[in-house]
Formats: C-alpha cells, sequence, structure tokens
C-alpha cells in the first residue's frame, strides 16, 4: 500500500496527477500547514485500524438491531436495514468526529475505497455464474443494454448542455447509468478524472441510493408489481450493487434473485464501458491538449493503460469460479461460495465506511446546481424507463 | 513546472493507478483461491 505522503508528490488514488488534492493532503481544514509535508505512515495504518473497528461494528450493528427488536414494532424496520445503511452512518459520524478533532486529514490515507471496492469486485465475480446468466437472465442483458445505453446518453448530453466538464459528465453518468459508486471508479480510472469529482459523484450516488433502498420496495407495492418485474426495476434502477440487494430483499426472495441477475449483469457490462470511455477520452477529448507528447498522440496502448485492471480479476474470478462449482456438489459449491461471498461483503463494509469517512459536504456545495440536476434529472429517466422494461420484459419470467 | 516534469507525473501516475488495480485484482484472486482451496474454511468470516 502506498504511503500518502509518496502519494501527495505523485498522484491520487484515482490517477490523478498531484495538485493541491491528495489523499493525505487535503485542502480545507489545514492550519497546521499538512498539505506541504509527508503523512507518516503510521497515521495511515492507524486510518486503516479506524476503517477496520467502525467495519466491525458494522458487522455488529446488522446481526444485533434485528435481534434486540425481535417481537417488537420496529421488527420489520430493523430487519430492514441492511449494512450498505450501517456503514454509511457509522462512516459519516466517524468523518464528523475525526474532522471535529483534527484528525480527519492525518488518518485519510487509510480509508482506501477504491482498493476496498475493487477487491470486492473481484470476488464479487465469484458468485456469477456466466451460464446461469446467459440461460436464465437474457432479458437482463437485453434490459441493461437498452437502459445503459439509454441513461448514460441522457445523463451525457444534459450533462453537455449544462456546460460540465467531459470527465465528471463520464463519472455522473456511468454512475448513475451502471452501478453507482464502482462504476464512477471504473470511469474515473479510464478517464484519469479528478479526485474530488469521484468524491462528488460518490456522494450522489450514496445521497439517491439510501432513499431509494426504501422508496422503491414500497413503490412496487403500490403499482401491484409482480416480484420478478419489482425485482427487475429495482435491479435496473438502484445504482449501488449492495443498495440493489437491500431493496430486492425488502421486496422478497424472488424479486432479490432478479434484482441481483439484473444488477450483476449490469456490473459485467461496467468493463464494456470502462473500455469505451477509455477510447473516447483516449482519442477525441483529450486530442491536441498539450501534456506528455504521447498523450498527445494516443496510442492503441493507451486503452490498455487506462483499462481498470481488476475487470480482468472480476471475470478471471467468475471464470474459475464456475469451473469449480462443476467440480463439486451443488450444497458444496454453494456453501465455499458463500465464504467468498461473506469476504465479498466485508470489503463492501470496508468500502461504504471509506465513503462515509471521505464524504465532503463542501465538493457538494462547490461543484453547484447542475451536477446535482444532471443526476436528478436522469435519475427520472432511469426509473421510468427501468419500469417500462422490466414491464416488458419480465412480466411472463419465473425465478422459481 | 515545465512540461517535462508534467509528462514525468503522468507517467507515474499511471504506473500507480495500474498498481491499485493489480493490487486489487491479485488480493480478489488469492482470497478466492485460498477460499475454494479450504485454507479460509466456512465460519471463519464473522
Amino acid at each position: 500500500m502506498t504511503d500518502p505522503g509518496e502519494r501527495a508528490t505523485a498522484q491520487t488514488n484515482t490517477g490523478e496527477p498531484a495538485t493541491e488534492h491528495t489523499a493525505g493532503t487535503r485542502r480545507g481544514d489545514d492550519p497546521a500547514g499538512l498539505e506541504a509535508r509527508p503523512v507518516p505512515r503510521a497515521w495511515t495504518a492507524l486510518g486503516v485500524v479506524t476503517v477496520l473497528v467502525l467495519a466491525a461494528a458494522t458487522r455488529f450493528l446488522e446481526q444485533a438491531v434485528p435481534e434486540t427488536f425481535t417481537g417488537t414494532a420496529l421488527e420489520d424496520l430493523a430487519a430492514a436495514i441492511e449494512y450498505p445503511v450501517y456503514a454509511i452512518v457509522l462512516g459519516l459520524l466517524g468523518n464528523a468526529l475525526l474532522a471535529a478533532t483534527g484528525l480527519r486529514d492525518r488518518l485519510a490515507g487509510g480509508f482506501r475505497t477504491e482498493f476496498f471496492i475493487k477487491t470486492g469486485l473481484v470476488l464479487l465475480g465469484a458468485s456469477i455464474n456466466l451460464s446461469v446468466i446467459a440461460t436464465a437472465a437474457g432479458p437482463a442483458i437485453l434490459q441493461a443494454v437498452v437502459l445503459i445505453s439509454a441513461v448514460f446518453l441522457f445523463s451525457w448530453w444534459l450533462g453537455g448542455r449544462l456546460g460540465l466538464p467531459e470527465k465528471l459528465r463520464a463519472l455522473l453518468s456511468a454512475a448513475v447509468a451502471i452501478c453507482g459508486v464502482s462504476a464512477a471508479i471504473a470511469a474515473a480510472g479510464a478517464v484519469q478524472a479528478k479526485r474530488e469529482q469521484l468524491a462528488y459523484s460518490a456522494s450522489l450516488v450514496i445521497v439517491f441510493a439510501l432513499p431509494s433502498i426504501f422508496i422503491l420496495p414500497w413503490l412496487a407495492g403500490v403499482f401491484g408489481l409482480s416480484p420478478e418485474v419489482a425485482g427487475a426495476w429495482i435491479g435496473g434502477n438502484i445504482d449501488t450493487t449492495a443498495a440493489v440487494t437491500a431493496a430486492g430483499a425488502l421486496v422478497g426472495e424472488e424479486s432479490l434473485q432478479v434484482a441481483s441477475i439484473v444488477k450483476v449483469t449490469q456490473n459485467a457490462l461496467m468493463g464494456v464501458v470502462a473500455i469505451a470511455l477509455t477510447a473516447y477520452f483516449a482519442f477525441r477529448v483529450e486530442r491536441g491538449v498539450e501534456r506528455d507528447p504521447a498523450a498527445s498522440h494516443p496510442r492503441l496502448a493507451d486503452l490498455w493503460h487506462r483499462f481498470p485492471k481488476f475487470v480482468l480479476g472480476f471475470v478471471a474470478a467468475s471464470v474459475i469460479a464456475t469451473w469449480y462449482l462443476s467440480t463439486v456438489t451443488a450444497a458444496e459449491g454453494k456453501a465455499v461460495i458463500g465464504v467468498a461471498n461473506d469476504l465479498r461483503v466485508w470489503f463492501f463494509i470496508l468500502a461504504f465506511v471509506s465513503i462515509g469517512l471521505e464524504f465532503r459536504v463542501a465538493s457538494l456545495k462547490e461543484a453547484g446546481w447542475r451536477p446535482v440536476g444532471v443526476f436528478a434529472s436522469a435519475t427520472v429517466v432511469n426509473v421510468v424507463l427501468a419500469l417500462g422494461l422490466a414491464l416488458l420484459l419480465f412480466s411472463g419470467f419465473s425465478a422459481g | 513546472m515545465g512540461e517535462s516534469e508534467s509528462a514525468r507525473r503522468e507517467r507515474g501516475t499511471r504506473k500507480r493507478a495500474i498498481g491499485e488495480d493489480w493490487a486489487a485484482t491479485i488480493v480478489g484472486l488469492l482470497l478466492l483461491i485460498l477460499v475454494l482451496l479450504g485454507v479460509i474454511p466456512q465460519g471463519v468470516i464473522p
């Protein structure tokens, strides 16, 4: 793991050339002149410990709260609150505490959101059986392709009309069209966006995803949707995979299955979008910009340099797990892959805690109303289009 | 800052970004293999 002090003189962990906004040397409350000094590794290690402690607290609350409220009027609500909620809330509380004590910027090197979420996504690949997707999720693939294309292009177009920077447009479009924070991270790596642009996009994703976990299942009931259609709607609409899982589970098991298939399909297409963005930014947006002479004459090798490598790990994990499951009994395979899923949840919790710890209200205020307008408008388009596609493609579908 | 310095930073940026991607890939796949081999057994992950 790179020490933030090193990154302060070389890069951010989003691939941004170091300026004033690097992990461990952030602007803002920096009266001690921290920006000019390397942060000792001990602070980074302490930051990692902070994330681990909050993650453990998340795991504890996830299990203890439903047990505590069993048999009470709050039983359903307590059971409905999933680990992303606890992780983000604890991260935000930790953020406020550390900011008040002046420790946040010193510990920030340990808030490795990208590493945690990318590792979790690689492990997510192990839960995806390609043959199952191919046979049972044909409608999901069609829905994902149509939905991602339409919502991405709408968001990209509206962002352009409102004059947003190209890289922020790419991040917002990927986040709202595909799978939230992880897609924004993939897009950030592909287009080499600024760190604050990624933080801002991630903040928007969380702000919109959290209420969606509860609103969409409620609306599915109001509309009288079947579990399968509700699942397809949730999976195609909510941005983050964890939030999709939480919302699908609120509706029921069949809804959860369909929602997961749809979301996994979107996850699988994330690499395709990353490649397309890499190509677009390498050959068009940055063409002619004065910078590295090699970059002003883009080569095919740039595609490889900017490709998010963890996507390869994601695919490799799926291939390995699919092969493994063909060599053992179904029960044994389910139990073993369940261990990988537990590890994946831990990495997602670490990532969500880190997002809460890194959250900066200032980044939302500084960006102004236009990105919020783009994201909100694209979310509305996503909700309506996803509902239409879910009704069209999944009305006769049975997850049983 | 001169152009050569900018170019040097750009190369350093890409190298380190690739390093973090590969780190996540290696850690994720290593954990998966350890699970499949039974080194990380069921019930160990809280």
